[in-house]
């Protein structure tokens, strides 16, 4: 601009000599204007030209990743609520209308549902549109049909909810939209309202500024702007606000250099993502695709016709307009432009008069527009970063199918967000924060995270990046170990609860105590692992050596290092709440390791499958051990530190858990799980300060909040080869029988079982012979 | 002496086919056929324990079916995945993804299949063979030939729990 300003300066030079002599004044001139022309007009032309194509070659669009939650199948027998159901519906953009009509739409009647899928491309192939009916019948889904009768019925898949972009860094504030994604009535709408002409006009629209002149003449002051659409691209672009004459004829010069340069559809798009819409902090809005997630939330693709009305209305003035400040001048705007939408045929009169009865629909809090699920997300680009470039990742357009759940991913958010209130009412720090993991057990698929107090912000994320002391989470490991170990461990071998004082390296004397204070003398290595006591485990541990622990760590997927110290035994383990996660994934699974995975597929932007991420799963040796402990986890909630667990749950649910409480209470956890879902949850200070939190005080009751709004499922026990189910009587250590009193099942790994015999099935033993005898002698 | 000149080209050739015929074949759809579900079938007679399925179980699998007929095991996997999504403890469905992944060559993860099929399956019949024949080819394949005769003889006890009479 200092440039523009310098050329009008030397302009002026030459006209002081002109008074010089009349007779040489039209040559001269003539001579000037020539030399003018081309010594400072075609300079400044090739200027122009050149900052044109420059700043829009540098602004080639890159087309950001777009990343899908896990697709919704409905099947009959699925347990489902319709809560869940049309939380799902609504995060994939779909919306109620009357009998579903078109893609995209549902419609409910108490629990009958009819849902009209859109067609989408999945990495297994294609999916038209299709129409289904279904009820909701004591949770399940019922009557599932299709209305095309040709469409295979039994499962149905719903194309899933768009929940994240990944996109170019240096346009980090950006949703950039390819112009073939973008909504035939923003198209055409917005040039309706902007620039009728904008197909025909070569970037200045000679008449447009006439009508415009015409009008703020009429009005004495300026109504109407004769602005192309190409005009005020090039105004985003390079040009300051300033309403001066050289700036206007800048501009005009500019529009039309770009016209020359490039097509239509290329401009069009560069508009459709450069135009200010609106303002965040220190952020511009730029660009529809943006503006759509900040004012609604949702993906351009998805919005109703007055909420794309509302955007073109913005144009003319974002902050005059802004709905959130101005709701009452923005919605006049609206309607305006609605009205213009009629005028035109974009709209029948009688949907726009429908649409104008709409609310403006603008979210309250603007979304952080990057993604719905930043902590989710983040695991996402992680897990990708290991085969894709960040670079590609955000600008080759990617499509990345991902595991999330939406509905279990809400059930998470507000599991924490309760929860963390309810803290606070019980007390503890509002500066506590928290981290979340839920994985379905048997394939590895993280359904849900959340990385902080506040699930929606971006930034920390603890679930994958609080490197946390875990406490007694590591327990039941050592008491695998244990139960591994050679057929010498069963649930009833005597441990000993008794002080232990152990020299460490450095000198001094490491004498663990126990949380309730007390030692317990000779108990079982059940109730030892139920109430978590610390001098037994360690001693059981020292017997069976901390490198094991350290190793079998390794070999259930930890990747941090850990050191064979004892203080290991009691959990001063710094772990992740996704590792913690993915070792009681393997116990979950019955033995079973499967690597937690967020990405199942990613595809070009063409839909072409550039690579799966199956489930695989890897054998654990000892999996009758794995199924022994499960037992004994189950007791930890039945009996143990979790006892309070059932109350908290509200309903009769066999779950299988750990609590883990760190020293000075910095650090609360808990580990559960049920036969399908595996969830960790953690409640700490970020810089490790004391708490006040417990297991049971703080993370259990985020656990609890979760698989409360999750549908019951008890735990499984099946043995597997190696292990089973014996009746003993736990007090004598001795094989029982289920009639005599005081008798428990409980699994044994085979070999380890006890050898003595309780007195009353010894006696039960004798009578049994005896009633064979007597068989005989009645059959004869 | 010429008999011998004109016989023993004929011999190498022949001991060479021999030898070829006992390299590892590929494991392809007969095979798995030949060597996992033909003899299980017939050594069962009859002693089959189902799981009543699942609609959406079986119209996915009937489609991982097809895929594999086509020599779509890649598709064939996914479709079983999607499967096992809504059954994930089916000891067919996951037998049926062993098999696949033995198809696909991928060893480690047939076994894997297999084991966890046998684990929560009923260990007996049809698909308790299924399973260690399953079990056997993968060890072979992982070059574990002391693990491959065991799941060999493993695969012929399915059939001893038969009760009698039937």
């Amino acid at each position: 601009m200092s440039r523009r300003k310098k050329s009008t300066a030397r302009g002026r030079k030459p006209a002081r000599r002109r008074r010089k002599s009349k007779a040489w004044r039209w040559p001269r001139l003539l001579l000037l204007g020539a030399g003018l022309l081309t010594g400072l007009f075609v300079p400044w032309l090739v200027w122009l030209d050149h900052l044109v194509t420059r700043e829009f070659e540098g602004r080639k669009w890159d087309l950001p990743s777009r990343v899908f939650a896990r697709p919704l199948s409905l099947y009959e027998g699925l347990e489902l609520t319709a809560e869940a159901l049309q939380r799902e519906l609504r995060v994939a953009g779909y919306r109620r209308m009357a009998n579903a009509a078109q893609p995209g739409t549902y419609d409910a009647q108490g629990s009958a549902f009819r849902i009209h899928r859109r067609a989408f491309r999945f990495d297994d192939g294609a999916q038209d549109a299709l129409q289904v009916r279904l009820r909701l019948e004591s949770g399940q889904v019922a009557g599932l049909a299709t209305m095309d009768a040709d469409a295979p019925a039994a499962v149905v898949r719903l194309d899933p909810a768009e929940i994240a972009s990944i996109y170019p860094l240096h346009d980090e504030d950006r949703t950039l939209v390819a112009l073939a994604d973008v909504p035939e009535l923003l198209v055409m709408g917005l040039q309706a309202v902007e620039d009728r002409q904008f197909k025909h006009h070569h970037g200045v629209d000679v008449r447009g500024i006439a009508r415009a002149l015409i009008a703020n003449l009429r009005a004495g002051r300026a109504v109407q702007g004769g602005s192309t659409l190409t005009q005020q691209l090039v105004k985003n672009y390079y040009l300051s606000d300033a309403r001066t004459i050289s700036r206007k004829v800048n501009e005009g010069f500019m529009a039309l250099l770009l016209e020359l340069h490039y097509g239509k559809p290329e401009i069009l798009e560069a508009y459709l993502n450069e135009i200010y819409l609106g303002q965040q902090g220190r952020y511009g809005i730029h660009g529809f695709g943006r503006a759509s997630e900040f004012y609604f939330g949702q993906p351009l693709q998805r919005l109703q016709p007055h909420q794309v009305a509302l955007l073109v209305g913005l144009v003319r003035g974002a902050s005059l307009y802004n709905p959130r400040r101005n709701p009452e001048r923005a919605l006049q705007r609206r309607n305006r432009v609605l009205d213009i939408f009629a005028e035109t045929g974009l709209l029948s009169p009688s949907a726009a008069e429908r649409w104008k009865g709409k609310p403006l629909d603008v979210i309250a809090t603007p979304g952080t527009g990057r993604s719905l699920y930043p902590a989710f997300v983040d695991l996402v680009r992680r897990q990708l970063r290991r085969n894709y470039d960040e670079a590609d990742l955000r600008s080759e357009g990617l499509r990345i199918f991902t595991t999330l759940a939406p509905h279990e991913q809400a059930a998470a958010e507000a599991a924490v967000s309760r929860g963390m209130r309810e803290l606070a009412r019980n007390g503890l720090s509002a500066e506590l924060q928290a981290a979340m993991v839920l994985a379905d057990v048997s394939s590895g698929e993280v359904l849900a995270m959340v990385g902080g107090r506040d699930p929606a912000r971006a930034g920390f994320n603890r679930a994958l990046d609080a490197r946390r002391q875990v406490g007694s989470v590591i327990k039941p490991l050592i008491y695998l170990l244990a139960l591994e170990h050679d057929r010498d461990y069963s649930l009833l071998t005597p441990l000993e609860d008794e002080p232990v004082a152990l020299r460490q390296p450095d000198g001094s004397i490491w004498s663990p105590g126990n949380y309730d204070r007390r030692s317990h003398g000779q108990v079982s290595l059940l109730e030892a692992l139920m109430q978590s006591y610390n001098q037994a485990t360690v001693r059981l541990g020292l017997k069976l050596g901390v490198t094991h622990l350290v190793s079998r760590l390794r070999q259930l997927g930890v990747e941090s290092t850990v050191a064979p110290v004892p203080a290991t035994l009691l959990g001063a383990v710094e772990l992740t709440p996704l590792e913690v996660a993915q070792i009681y994934q393997s116990l979950a699974a019955g033995g079973y390791t499967v690597p937690l995975r967020a990405v199942t597929a990613v595809q070009t932007a063409g839909g072409e499958t550039l690579k799966r991420y199956p489930l695989r799963m890897l054998a654990q040796e000892r999996r009758d051990a794995v199924a022994v402990l499960n037992y004994a986890l189950t007791q930890v909630v039945e009996g143990g530190t979790a006892r309070d667990l059932t109350t908290l749950l509200g309903r009769a649910e066999r779950v299988a858990g750990k609590t883990g409480t760190t020293n000075d209470r910095r650090d609360s956890w808990f580990v559960g799980y049920t036969r399908n879902r595996v969830a960790v949850t953690w409640v700490g200070l970020d810089d490790n300060r004391p708490a006040g939190v417990t297991g049971s005080n703080a993370a259990m009751r985020l656990w609890a909040g979760l698989f409360r709004a999750l549908p019951a499922q008890d735990v499984g026990l099946d043995m597997p080869e190696g292990a089973y189910w014996l009746w003993v009587d736990p007090q004598l250590s001795a094989l029982s029988d289920p009639s005599c009193p005081g008798a428990v099942q409980l699994p044994f790994v085979a070999g380890t079982e006890p050898e003595s015999v309780s007195p009353c099935r010894a006696r039960l033993g004798r009578e049994e012979k005896k009633s064979i005898w007597r068989k005989w002698f009645d059959r004869d | 002496m010429t008999a011998i000149r004109i016989v023993a080209p004929g011999l190498v050739l022949m001991l060479l086919a021999a030898c070829a015929g006992r390299a590892p074949a590929p494991v392809e759809e007969r095979e798995v056929e030949a060597r996992v579900r033909t003899p299980a079938r017939e050594g069962s007679a009859g002693v089959q324990v189902y799981s009543l399925q699942n609609p959406a179980v079986v119209e996915l699998t009937e489609d991982a079916r097809r895929a594999e007929r086509e020599g779509d095991y890649e598709q064939a996997a996914v479709l079983l995945e999607r499967a096992l999504r809504i059954r994930p403890r089916d000891p067919q469905l996951l037998q049926h993804m062993a098999e696949v992944q033995l198809q696909k060559r991928d060893y480690e993860q047939a076994l894997s299949f297999a084991i966890r099929s046998y684990d929560i399956g009923p260990r007996v019949g049809e698909i308790c063979a299924r399973n260690w024949r399953t079990i056997g080819v993968a060890r072979e394949n992982l070059d574990d030939s002391a693990g491959a005769r065991e799941a060999e003889q493993r695969a012929g006890q399915c059939m001893n729990t038969r009760p009698p009479g039937l």
